[in-house]
C-alpha cells in the first residue's frame, strides 16, 4: 500500500487500447485516479469516453493495456483469472444499466448467486439473499422472476445481489440508465443509504442531476481524465449544473432527427418547422424525405 | 474432475437449463436413447439365446459326445476350449473310417457309439424329387443316444439285414414330403430303391446356432443300407456316444481322445466333445456374434455424444452473455465449467435412463411377437448407462472448457 491506508483503488498512468493498426481506438488515456475507502464517486462524461472500461478495469474484469493498477494494496497485473474471480466475488458488487439478472433463475436464486460461487451452503445462502431483499424492500417478490418485475424493482434486486457479499466497493455503471426518474431516486437513495454503512460506491451517470448523491464526480472525457472535483452531499456538482444548463440547446426535433449538424446547415430552417408543426405528427414520421422535399420548394 | 462436492443446486440448475430447451434437449438426447436401446438389445437378444441353448442342453441328456473328423477347437489341458476353429473341415482334418468307429465303440464305459453319414442323392416321392431333404445314415441305437423318442412307428432294428429298405423321418421331413404328421408305411424313392417309412420323430429341440444338421429335416436309414448302397463309400461326419454310466462325459471325452490318437500316431485329428464342451462352442460363436453387433450398435452412441457435443456448444454460444454475468459475480473457470459438465452430464444420463426403459418396452414386444427370449441383465443395463456418461463427460468437457476460458469482459459484452 503506497499511498494512505484507506485506498481501495490506486490507478497510475493506466491506458486500454483495443483493435489493431488502424482500426485501434484508445479507450482509456493514462488515466491517474485514486479513490479511498468510503468515497461515493459519481463518473460523468459523454458516450466513448471511456467511463464503461474505466469502470471494467477497476473491476477487474478487464486488463489495462499499460500503467500500474492497485485494487485493494494489490497489484492487479499479477492477479490470475481466478484470484481475479474471486476478488470480484468477496469485494466488489456490480450492479448494471441493464440489470443482468438470470431470467431462468427467481429473484432469491439470483441474489444467493454469488454465495453459491462462494461455497455458502444453499439453506444459509438464501436466508442471506432473503434478508438482503427485506433490505432493498422487495421480500414480498423473493419467488417472482426477473420478466414478472418492474425495471426499478429488478435493479434494487441487481443491487441486494451486489451486496450480498458485504463488498468493499460497489461498482455501478449507470445504474439508472433504464429507469424513469421516480425510480432512479429509489436507486440513488438505496445506494446513499448502503454507502452510509462503509462502502466505496464509484457509479456512472449521464445526469448531472444525480450528482447530487456523489461526494466527489470525476469527468471523462476521450478516455482521459478532465476534471476531479469534490461535491457537497445533496447539491449538484458545479461543473455538471453547467452541463445541465448547456444541453437544452439542443431541440427535440434535432435529436429525432439525429443529424442534427447536417440540419443546422441547411437554410429555411424555420420554414421546414413551420410546416412540420403544420402537418399532423404520425405523418411527418412516417415520411421524414418527404418533408425535407416541401422545405426546399417552399 | 469434479472437485467440489456437486451440490443439489448446481443440480437443480442444470436440469432446470435442460427442461427449458425441452425439445432440443429430447432430440440430443434421442442420438443416446437409440445408442442405448440398440446396444441392450443386441446384448439381451444374445443372452437369451445363451440361456435358451443352455437350458435345452440342460434339459436334455448332457451325456452325449460327438467325435467329429478335423480340429474344431483346441481344447486345453483344464478342459476349457482355448480357441474355436471355424474354418475346420473334415478335408483338412482326415476322416472317421470304420475302424475308428470300432474304436470308439470300444474304449471303455462307452455303452453305444453311433455314426451319422449323409448320404447324398435326391429323395423322390411319386414324381416329386428333393434334395433339401438331408439323409443320414445310423446305426439302431440313435434313439438310445439322443433319448429321443418316436411319435409313431418303431426305430430300424440293429440288424436289417432281412428289411434293408426302411426309414425314419424327422417331423418336418415328413410335413414337407408327405404332407402329413405320421405318414407310416408310405415310400419314396432313394438311390433307385424304394424305402418304406417305419417311424417318425417326436420334434427335436433345435439349439439356435448348433452345430450338428436339423435332424427334424432329415431322413434316417440303416447305416448297413448306406454302406452296401454306396460299396461301402460313407464316411461318418461325427460319431455320437453315450456313456455307460451318466456324468463320465468329460472323463470319457479324454479316454476317446486318448484311444483315437493311439490308434492314429499321435496324430490328434479329431475333435471330441461332450455336450457341456458343445455348449461352450456355441457360446464362443454367440459371444463373437453378440459383441461385434453391439459394437456396431455402440457406434450410435459415439454419434449420441457428438450430438450431446453440438447442443453443448450452440448452448455455450447462446449463452455467453450468462456466462458472462456469472464470472462477473465471481464465478471461477473451474465453477462454470463444473457448470456446463453437470449439464452434459444430466443430458447424457437422462437419455441412458430413457434408453433403458424403451429397452425393457423393446424385450417386452420382441417376447410377444417373436420367438426370441431377451434378457436384460443388471451388467448390460449398468454398461450402458455407464457408457452414455462417459460419452457425456467425454463430448461435454469440450463445450465446457470452451465456455471456462471465455474472457469475463467479453462475455458480458455478448448479448
Amino acid at each position: 500500500m503506497g499511498f494512505g491506508v484507506s485506498a481501495i483503488i490506486e490507478l497510475r498512468e493506466v491506458s486500454k487500447l483495443y483493435g489493431f493498426g488502424d482500426a485501434m481506438t484508445l479507450a482509456l488515456d493514462e488515466v491517474s485516479l485514486t479513490i479511498d475507502q468510503n468515497e461515493f464517486v459519481a463518473v460523468m462524461g459523454p458516450s466513448g469516453s471511456g467511463k464503461s472500461t474505466l469502470m471494467n478495469v477497476i473491476g477487474l474484469l478487464d486488463r489495462p493495456t499499460h500503467g500500474e493498477f492497485k485494487f485493494n494494496g494489490r497489484s492487479a497485473a499479477r492477479l490470475g483469472a481466478d484470484q481475479r474471480a474471486k476478488i470480484r466475488r468477496d469485494t466488489i458488487g456490480f450492479i448494471f444499466q441493464s440489470y443482468n439478472l438470470l431470467p431462468r433463475l427467481t429473484v432469491l436464486e439470483n441474489v444467493a448467486l454469488p454465495l453459491a460461487y462462494k461455497g455458502v451452503p444453499a439453506g444459509k445462502r438464501l436466508a442471506m439473499a432473503s434478508h438482503m431483499l427485506e433490505r432493498v424492500g422487495l421480500q414480498d417478490r423473493e419467488y417472482f422472476y426477473p420478466g414478472q418485475l418492474s425495471g426499478g424493482q429488478v435493479q434494487c434486486v441487481a443491487i441486494a445481489r451486489a451486496l450480498v457479499n458485504d463488498p468493499k466497493l460497489i461498482i455501478a455503471d449507470e445504474p439508472t440508465g433504464n429507469l424513469d426518474s421516480v425510480a432512479s431516486r429509489l436507486i440513488m437513495e438505496l445506494l446513499t443509504e448502503i454507502h452510509k454503512t462503509g462502502n466505496s460506491i464509484l457509479f456512472v451517470t449521464h445526469n448531472p442531476e444525480l450528482t447530487r448523491y456523489a461526494s466527489r464526480v470525476v469527468y471523462m472525457r476521450d478516455g482521459a481524465i478532465m476534471q476531479d472535483e469534490a461535491t457537497k452531499f445533496g447539491e449538484v456538482a458545479a461543473t455538471a449544473l453547467k452541463q445541465m444548463y448547456t444541453i437544452p440547446e439542443r431541440t427535440v426535433d434535432d435529436d429525432l432527427a439525429g443529424v442534427s449538424a447536417l440540419m443546422h446547415a441547411v437554410p429555411q430552417k424555420p420554414a421546414v418547422r413551420g410546416a412540420t408543426a403544420a402537418k399532423s405528427g404520425k405523418k411527418a414520421k412516417r415520411k421524414p424525405a418527404k418533408r425535407k422535399k416541401s422545405g426546399a420548394k417552399k | 474432475m469434479i472437485a467440489l462436492p456437486l451440490s443439489r443446486g448446481e443440480v437443480k440448475m442444470a436440469i432446470a437449463s435442460v427442461r427449458s430447451t425441452k425439445w432440443r434437449s429430447l432430440f440430443t438426447m434421442l442420438g443416446v436413447i437409440i445408442g442405448v436401446v440398440s446396444v441392450v438389445t443386441v446384448v439381451s437378444i444374445g443372452q437369451g439365446i445363451k440361456n435358451q441353448v443352455g437350458s435345452q442342453i440342460g434339459e436334455l441328456s448332457r451325456d452325449i459326445i460327438t467325435i467329429r473328423p478335423g480340429k474344431l477347437v483346441n481344447v486345453s489341458s483344464d478342459g476349457s476350449i482355448s480357441s474355436v476353429n471355424l474354418l475346420a473341415d473334415a478335408g483338412n482334418g482326415g476322416s472317421l473310417a470304420a475302424q475308428d468307429i470300432s474304436t470308439i465303440a470300444d474304449t471303455k464305459g462307452v455303452q453305444t457309439a453311433v455314426p451319422l453319414a449323409i448320404t447324398n442323392g435326391a429323395v423322390s416321392v411319386g414324381s416329386h424329387a428333393t434334395n433339401s431333404t438331408p439323409v443320414l445314415a445310423a446305426t439302431a441305437d440313435l434313439p438310445t443316444v439322443l433319448s429321443q423318442p418316436l411319435l409313431g412307428g418303431n426305430f430300424f432294428p440293429a440288424d436289417t439285414t432281412q428289411q434293408p429298405y426302411v426309414a425314419v423321418l424327422g417331423s418336418f421331413a415328413a410335413k414337407t414330403l408327405f404332407h402329413q404328421s405320421q405318414p407310416l408305411g408310405r415310400t419314396f424313392q432313394f438311390m433307385g430303391r424304394t424305402f418304406f417309412v417305419q417311424g417318425v420323430f417326436h420334434q427335436f429341440d433345435t439349439n439356435p446356432l448348433s452345430l450338428s444338421t436339423d435332424f427334424n429335416n432329415a431322413v434316417f436309414i440303416p447305416y448297413q443300407t448306406a454302406q452296401s448302397l454306396t460299396n461301402n463309400n460313407i464316411r461318418p461326419y461325427e460319431v455320437l456316444v453315450k456313456p455307460a454310466t451318466s456324468g463320465q462325459a468329460n472323463a470319457m471325452v479324454g479316454s476317446i481322445s486318448t484311444a483315437l490318437a493311439k490308434a492314429h500316431q499321435n496324430q490328434q485329428q479329431f475333435t471330441v466333445l461332450s455336450q457341456m464342451q458343445g455348449l461352450a462352442v456355441t457360446n464362443n460363436i454367440l459371444n463373437l456374434l453378440t459383441r461385434m453387433i453391439a459394437g456396431i450398435a455402440a457406434i450410435s452412441l459415439l454419434v449420441g455424444g457428438i450430438g450431446i457435443m453440438d447442443v453443448m456448444l450452440v448452448s455455450v454460444t447462446e449463452r455467453m452473455h450468462e456466462i458472462g454475468i456469472r464470472k462477473a459475480l465471481g464465478a471461477t473457470n473451474h465453477q462454470i465449467l463444473e457448470q456446463f459438465m453437470v449439464e452434459a452430464t444430466v443430458l447424457s444420463l437422462t437419455g441412458g435412463i430413457i434408453g433403458i426403459i424403451v429397452s425393457f418396452l423393446v424385450e417386452y414386444l420382441l417376447r410377444v411377437f417373436t420367438t426370441l427370449t431377451p434378457d436384460i441383465t443388471w451388467q448390460i443395463m449398468g454398461l450402458a448407462v455407464g457408457v452414455s456418461l462417459v460419452v457425456g463427460i467425454l463430448f461435454g468437457s469440450i463445450p465446457a472448457l470452451k465456455a471456462a476460458r471465455k474472457d469475463p469482459i467479453n462475455a458480458l459484452r455478448n448479448e
